[in-house]
């Protein structure tokens, strides 16, 4: 026992597998502390990008000081006008076929590019024109709306913060050498992935889908190991017409592909009933095969060992045989199916829930659901917001891949053939 | 033996697939005479009978009367939603009512003729109500209330509406909803089809009608399972200096049958499609993002035209809603920006700047009702303590600590449906349930498919759905008094099978009494005062509450390809109707190719 231990613990796969499952089912367990926000809290309009968030209105409020940074004006600049839009300034004076060889997007040369750029430019004659590039809708757009940033952008030199209402207005001017300290500031939130298509806090959302999918996976495993661990030894052990008729049963499952059965017993569920135990049991009813399988073959090669023969002489009820002289010898066997299976049940919530036919959405987030939201909402197509989906491909990746290193890594451990 | 066998397989196999490739590149359009469309066809079209509702041919046959696609059949008025008016196609200048609005003469363009090079005349319009109303189909479903005949009087088509015991006129709006809807077919190939078929309705809506004889500037090209493609009639009478001047600009519409929505995305950004019907999450960030030649009808929000406003509809069949005080209250509670923010990221208007009523945001229907008069009645939203100070005062309270409201004892649950897949009703779907735990009442959503939803809440008695969605009726000639009817109209009750309005099964007498009135009224003060006593009821009385405005059409189009598509402000009155329905078909005679 000891030594088995040690040579596991002694496997660089399983802990590898270990650490990282271990550090996502400690972060589950623990970051609840630190952000004990309701994860399906709507906290933002639609996808927020990655970021920290801080109010504009106690950032007015706040008190200030002075700092002097001698790049302030530049980046500012850089901010306001970046590269793109003074390239496409460039192609559109260069389309229009004004001489553009003295204009350049460098820092120096700005107010030249603005100068020929209110010159040239007029909304009317872009779309009469035609100017080649700029035909479509799309574009001319683009240089409207560039226009108009343009516009306020050169009559904002100063800028002043009116506050109060009525006749009681207080006027204060606002210059670029005034800085806050961040934690002086009432409200801010820190959103390191960003919000989902609700608005919720990805992050605090993904954590506690991980939590979920996590037991759903245990459940399923645990009802799948279980269902085929009893099947696989009554068959294997007494034979005869129970291993027949068990077997029939379990070919069955064999030729219906799984995924098809799970999708049809899951409609035919209904939303109404989908709660995370019934998605984990229908997973775990549908997933025993073949654990059942491996195990009657084991059961049946030990069934006529010596030991077996001499506990049935002395007289030890079938339960006693099963549990302790048979259950030992393919107890590593079970361990190490149990793992796969927490792992295809936490990857079949996902397909399932991808496809729509998850849990309740208002209930529990799992991350098969945030997938499903996250498509729906064209999170890869138009909405482009990586931080939707990617972290939760991520998670999943994560959790199937630590388990089959925990399961490769004990193979090593108990396969013989496999021993270094 | 075996060898030569598997040589002889190897073989077939590859001449099939060459010829299978063969046949592909027959079926190519070429790409600078083809118009692309998305969004419109899904599985492949049964055939090109358009008096029947079931061809599956969304390209040609869409008969309705905010515009009917007039791609090969055309009607007698195209509808344009921007300015409500109709515009005539096969007709030749305005209709005429007589004193009493119980006749209307609409006469023929001279011009109009049939593809097989016979004039249109007003026999093919009387023959196509004829036969409509001898195979019952939807036009005679539709229209036969309001329509006694439609004859041929010299030259042109009269129109006879059925009357009241008092002789009054039924409902001359739906007349007009008639006019824009309806394709007029030939009277001799109806004839031919008659005759084929022994008479016999159920088989004259069967025939695939592959010969059909039509008028408009498209026929079927091909089509199988993966595109329908259509292709240019350039006999075609609208040339003529009488219509158009001009014939259409693409010689082919082409539209790829899409597995789903994601797929039609993705060649929409490809540039694939060129005009596409699909609502896009986020869509501006396409081209400010992605920096993509796809553009919107406007370019800032909320990018389309709304004119209809999908709704949570009330099932009247359950206890609890009876509860004027339930009702509004969910209502009241629901974050209708987050809906609008989210399910329609923000394509369109909110409820604080248009607020609701039972019109849609145009200017147009706006002004049919007095706003400060039902100012009191309107809600914004996210209101949950006066939601909850409501439930308290109608005595409907949390007896038992559960957190959650009891009626009679029992503690409230209702669900909240909306098919599955239809993503912006989805997130809708899932405020109202947040809005419902907000307050104590246990709402859940539940998505089942289209298939089966539409045969429930359709039903004329259910209980499966409690809160459910689906729109009223949007921009047509016969709006907004059909939203009116839609919403409230007990014509609906007892009705299987019924697309038409009420799906919640309301009753109230005074709303009827509006609803016969107002067609009859012609002057303006008093349809006001009736629009806004049908505003007050509704709003008091809460049936059913819109969660957002919407666009009947989403109108993108990627410029890849093709240029020139209508914008908004631009002077030409073309709606966004997908440069095909209604008078947004003027659209295609204003495309340009972009080089």
């Amino acid at each position: 026992m000891k030594s088995t231990l040690r040579n596991i613990l002694h496997s660089p796969r399983f802990m590898v597998g270990f650490v990282i499952f271990m550090t996502m089912v400690l972060t589950v367990l623990i970051y609840p502390y630190f952000v004990p926000r309701n994860p399906l809290l709507s906290l933002g309009k639609g996808f927020l990008p990655p970021g920290t968030y801080f109010s504009v209105y106690d950032a007015n409020n706040a008190p200030t000081f002075r700092v002097e940074l001698p790049e302030a004006d530049t980046n500012r600049l850089q901010n306001d006008l970046p590269q793109s839009d003074r390239k496409l300034m460039l192609d559109f004076l260069k389309a229009k076929g004004v001489d553009t060889s003295g204009l350049s997007s460098g820092n120096d040369k700005i107010a030249d590019l603005l100068e020929a750029w209110k010159a040239n430019y007029d909304e009317a004659d872009v779309k009469s024109s035609k100017y080649e590039g700029f035909t479509t809708q799309a574009k001319r757009r683009a240089l409207a709306k560039l226009d108009k940033k343009l516009n306020d952008f050169l009559s904002n030199a100063s800028m002043k913060v009116i506050r109060g209402e009525g006749e009681d207005l207080q006027e204060k001017n606002v210059s670029g050498t005034e800085y806050t300290r961040v934690d002086q500031l009432a409200n801010s939130v820190s959103l390191p992935l960003g919000t989902d298509n609700f608005g919720r806090d990805t992050l605090t959302e993904l954590v506690q889908a991980t939590g979920v999918s996590l037991l759903i996976g245990l459940i399923a495993g645990t009802v799948a190991t279980l269902l085929g661990l009893i099947v696989g030894l009554l068959a294997g052990y007494v034979g005869g017409l129970v291993d027949d008729i068990l077997m029939f049963v379990a070919n069955i499952f064999t030729v219906i592909p799984g995924f098809v059965l799970l999708i049809l017993i899951y409609y035919s569920v209904g939303q109404e009933a989908r709660g995370i135990i019934t998605c984990a049991m229908v997973i775990g009813l549908t997933s025993w095969v073949w654990t059942a399988r491996s195990v009657r073959s084991q059961v049946i090669s030990l069934r006529n060992r010596d030991h077996v023969n001499l506990s049935k002489l002395s007289g030890h009820s079938l339960f006693r045989i099963v549990t302790t002289d048979i259950l030992p010898y393919i107890a590593s066997y079970v361990v190490m199916a149990f793992i796969l299976q927490v792992s295809s049940g936490i990857l079949a919530e996902a397909q399932l829930s991808l496809l729509g036919l998850g849990p309740k959405t208002t209930e529990v987030p799992t991350l098969g659901l945030m997938m499903n939201w996250a498509k729906l909402f064209g999170a890869y197509t138009s909405s482009n917001a990586w931080w939707a989906y990617f972290p939760v491909i991520l998670v999943i990746a994560l959790t199937s891949f630590s388990l089959n290193l925990m399961n490769t890594g004990l193979d090593q451990v108990f396969n013989p053939t496999l021993r270094e | 033996m075996r060898k030569i066998l598997s040589l002889v397989l190897a073989l077939a196999m590859l001449i099939s697939v060459v010829s299978f490739a063969a046949a592909e590149t027959a079926t190519d359009l070429p790409r600078n005479e083809t118009l692309y469309f998305g969004g419109q066809q899904w599985g492949p079209s049964n055939g090109f009978n358009a008096l029947s509702s079931n061809m599956n041919n969304a390209m040609v046959i869409a008969s309705n009367p905010r515009g009917s696609r007039t791609l090969m059949f055309e009607t007698l008025y195209m509808y344009n939603s921007l300015d409500g008016k109709l515009y005539p196609l096969l007709a030749d200048g305005d209709y005429q009512w007589n004193e009493d609005l119980t006749q209307m003469t609409v006469k023929i363009k001279e011009a109009a003729k049939w593809s097989d090079g016979t004039p249109v005349t007003a026999d093919d319009v009387a023959a196509t109500w004829n036969t409509s109303v001898m195979i019952a189909n939807n036009t005679f479903s539709g229209y036969s209330p309001y329509i006694a005949k439609v004859e041929a009087v010299d030259g042109a088509v009269v129109i006879t509406t059925t009357v009241t015991a008092e002789g009054k006129p039924t409902n001359p709006l739906q007349v007009l909803n008639f006019l824009s809807a309806t394709y007029i077919l030939q009277k001799d190939w109806l004839a031919t089809l008659a005759a084929r078929n022994d008479n016999d309705p159920a088989k004259m809506l069967e025939d695939p009608a592959e010969d059909i004889v039509y008028s408009g500037p498209y026929h079927g090209y091909f089509a199988n399972n993966q595109l329908v493609a259509f292709v240019r009639d350039d006999n075609y009478w609208g040339a003529s200096d009488t219509m158009w001047g001009t014939l259409p600009a693409p010689k082919y519409i082409g539209h790829a049958i899409y597995s789903d929505n994601d797929a039609a995305l993705v060649a929409f950004t490809a540039g694939q499609i060129d005009v596409n019907q699909q609502f896009i999450a986020n869509v501006q960030k396409l081209w400010e993002e992605q920096d993509l030649p796809i553009a919107t009808y406007m370019s800032e929000e909320p990018y389309n035209i709304c004119t209809t406003m999908p709704t949570a509809w009330y099932n009247m069949e359950i206890p609890v809603l009876q509860v004027k005080e339930v009702r509004k209250a969910i209502a009241m509670a629901v974050d209708y920006d987050q809906i609008i923010e989210n399910a329609m990221t923000n394509q369109c208007p909110s409820f604080a700047a248009v607020p609701r009523s039972v019109m849609n945001p145009t200017d147009g229907e706006q002004a049919l009702y007095d706003h400060d008069a039902v100012k009191d009645l309107q809600w914004i939203g996210k209101d949950v303590e006066g939601a909850k100070a409501l439930l308290d005062a109608a005595g409907i309270v949390d007896t038992d600590g559960d957190g959650y409201r009891e009626y009679n004892g029992e503690k409230i649950t209702l669900n909240a449906c909306c098919p599955n897949g239809w993503t912006d009703w989805q997130a809708a779907m899932e405020i109202v349930a947040a809005a419902g735990q907000a307050i104590g009442l246990d709402i859940t959503t539940n998505y089942p498919e289209w298939s089966i939803y539409q045969t429930v809440f359709t039903k004329a008695s259910q209980t499966e759905y409690d809160i459910f969605m689906y729109s009223p009726a949007g921009a047509e000639p016969a709006a907004p008094w059909s939203r009116v009817r839609s919403f409230m109209s007990s014509d609906f009750l007892g009705v299987e099978n019924n697309w038409s309005g009420n799906y919640g099964h309301y009753k109230n007498d005074r709303i009827d009494e509006i609803i016969a009135a107002i067609p009859l009224t012609t002057d303006p003060e008093t349809i006001k005062a009736l629009y806004t006593e049908a505003t007050k009821i509704y709003l008091d009385e809460v049936p059913s509450f819109s969660l957002m405005y919407r666009p009947d059409y989403f109108h993108a189009v990627n410029e890849s390809v093709w240029t020139g598509f209508p914008e908004y402000n631009d002077g030409d009155n073309i709606p966004p109707a997908d440069c095909t329905d209604g008078y947004g078909i003027a659209a295609l005679y204003k495309l340009e190719l972009i080089k």
